[in-house]
C-alpha cells in the first residue's frame, strides 16, 4: 500500500512540477518552511494558548470560551497553511518522506491532536460554557488539555527531527 | 576572527556539532520560536486594532509578553548552542546578518512601545481604534518577525 501510494506518487507529473518549483523559484524552500513555521507560531498562539488556560497556567484575564470561539479559527487557518506547505515538499520527494519513521511519529502525534482540538471546538460551539458548566468537564477539559499540549509539542519536535533522523535510525 | 574560532575550538561547539545535541537544541528552537512569535503577533493584532478587541489592551499586553521573553529566552540559548558549533561560518552568512539586524530592531520597537506608547494607554486602553503609534509598533512587531522566521531559516540554506 505505502510502497504503491509512494511510488505513484514519486512518478507523478505533480511530483515533478513540485520538483521544478522547489528547484527553480529563487528562495522557494526557505520561503514555505517560513510560512510552515509561521503557521506552527499560530498554532502555538491558539490550541496551546488554549490549552494553557484550561490548566489556569496562562491569560488569567481571560475567557476559556470566549478563547475557544476566537483562536480556533486562526488555528484552522494555520493547519490549512501548513498543510500547503508541507505538501510541496512531500509531493516533490514523497519516498524520502514515506519511509521515513519520525514522519510517521509526527502524523502519529498529529492526527489524536487534531481530532482532540477539532473536540474542544466543536462541543464549544455547540453549548457557548461548555467546557466551563460542570466541575466533570472542567477536569476533562484539563485532561484532554494535557494530552493535547504532549501531543502538539510532540508534532513540532518530531517535525523538526524529520531531517535527523539518521540520529535515530541506522540505515543499511 | 579568533574569538569566533576559539568558541568553535571548543569540547562543547564540536560535541553538539557532531551529535544528536544539535538537532534536539535545534527542536527545542523551533518550539521556542513557535511561542515567541506566536505570543507577541497576538498583541500585535491587538495594537492594530484587529483582534481580541474585548480585552484592554494593557491586559492582552500583561498578560502575553512575559511568555514572549520566557520563550525568547530559550530561544537564545538554544540558538547560542546552535551557533557555537559553526560561529566562524555564520558571522559571515548574509541571512545569519540580516536576522540579527532585525532582532535588535524589533526589540528596540519592543521597547519604544513598552516605555513610551504605553504611558499614555489609559486614553485608548479599551478602544477598538488604537492610536497610530500603536498601530505603528504593532505592524514593525509583525514584519521584523516575519523577517526574523524568513532569514533564520534561511540561515540554514546557505551553511
Amino acid at each position: 500500500m505505502r510502497d504503491t501510494v509512494a511510488n505513484a506518487l514519486a512518478e507523478s507529473s505533480l511530483s515533478e512540477f513540485a520538483v521544478y518549483l522547489l528547484g527553480n523559484v529563487p528562495g522557494l524552500p526557505p520561503i514555505a518552511q517560513t510560512f510552515h513555521i509561521a503557521g506552527i507560531c499560530v498554532v502555538v498562539g491558539s490550541i496551546v494558548l488554549i490549552n494553557l488556560k484550561f490548566l489556569g497556567i496562562a491569560v488569567p484575564g481571560q475567557n476559556l470560551s470566549e478563547m475557544i470561539e476566537r483562536l480556533m479559527p486562526w488555528m484552522w487557518w494555520a493547519l490549512l497553511v501548513n498543510a500547503v506547505s508541507g505538501l510541496l515538499f512531500v509531493v516533490a520527494r514523497p519516498i524520502r518522506y514515506f519511509y521515513n519513521p519520525v514522519f510517521g511519529y509526527k502524523f502519529t502525534f498529529l492526527v489524536p491532536a487534531v481530532i482532540l482540538a477539532f473536540l474542544v471546538y466543536r462541543l464549544s460551539k455547540r453549548e457557548s460554557t461548555f467546557w466551563e458548566n460542570s466541575p466533570t468537564r472542567r477536569t476533562a477539559g484539563r485532561v484532554i488539555a494535557t494530552i493535547s499540549l504532549a501531543l502538539w509539542v510532540g508534532v513540532i519536535l518530531a517535525g523538526r527531527w524529520i531531517a535527523y533522523s539518521e540520529y535515530l535510525f541506522f540505515y543499511e | 576572527m579568533a574569538f569566533w574560532a576559539w568558541l568553535q575550538a571548543l569540547p562543547l561547539s564540536e560535541h553538539i556539532g557532531f551529535t544528536w545535541w544539535f538537532p534536539f537544541l535545534e527542536s527545542i528552537h523551533v518550539l521556542a520560536i513557535g511561542l515567541v512569535v506566536g505570543s507577541i503577533f497576538m498583541v500585535d493584532l491587538r495594537l492594530l486594532g484587529l483582534a481580541a478587541l474585548r480585552y484592554p489592551a494593557s491586559r492582552i499586553t500583561r498578560e502575553l509578553v512575559p511568555w514572549t521573553w520566557a520563550a525568547f529566552s530559550v530561544a537564545a540559548v538554544t540558538g547560542f548552542g546552535l551557533f557555537m558549533t559553526r560561529p566562524t561560518a555564520y558571522v559571515e552568512n548574509p541571512a545569519f546578518q540580516i536576522k540579527f539586524l532585525l532582532l535588535p530592531l524589533a526589540a528596540l520597537n519592543m521597547g519604544v512601545f513598552q516605555f513610551r506608547t504605553m504611558r499614555g494607554i489609559v486614553d485608548w486602553d479599551t478602544q477598538h481604534t488604537t492610536p497610530t503609534e500603536a498601530k505603528v509598533a504593532g505592524a514593525l512587531s509583525l514584519l521584523l518577525w516575519v523577517g526574523v522566521l524568513l532569514a533564520g531559516r534561511w540561515t540554514g540554506h546557505i551553511i
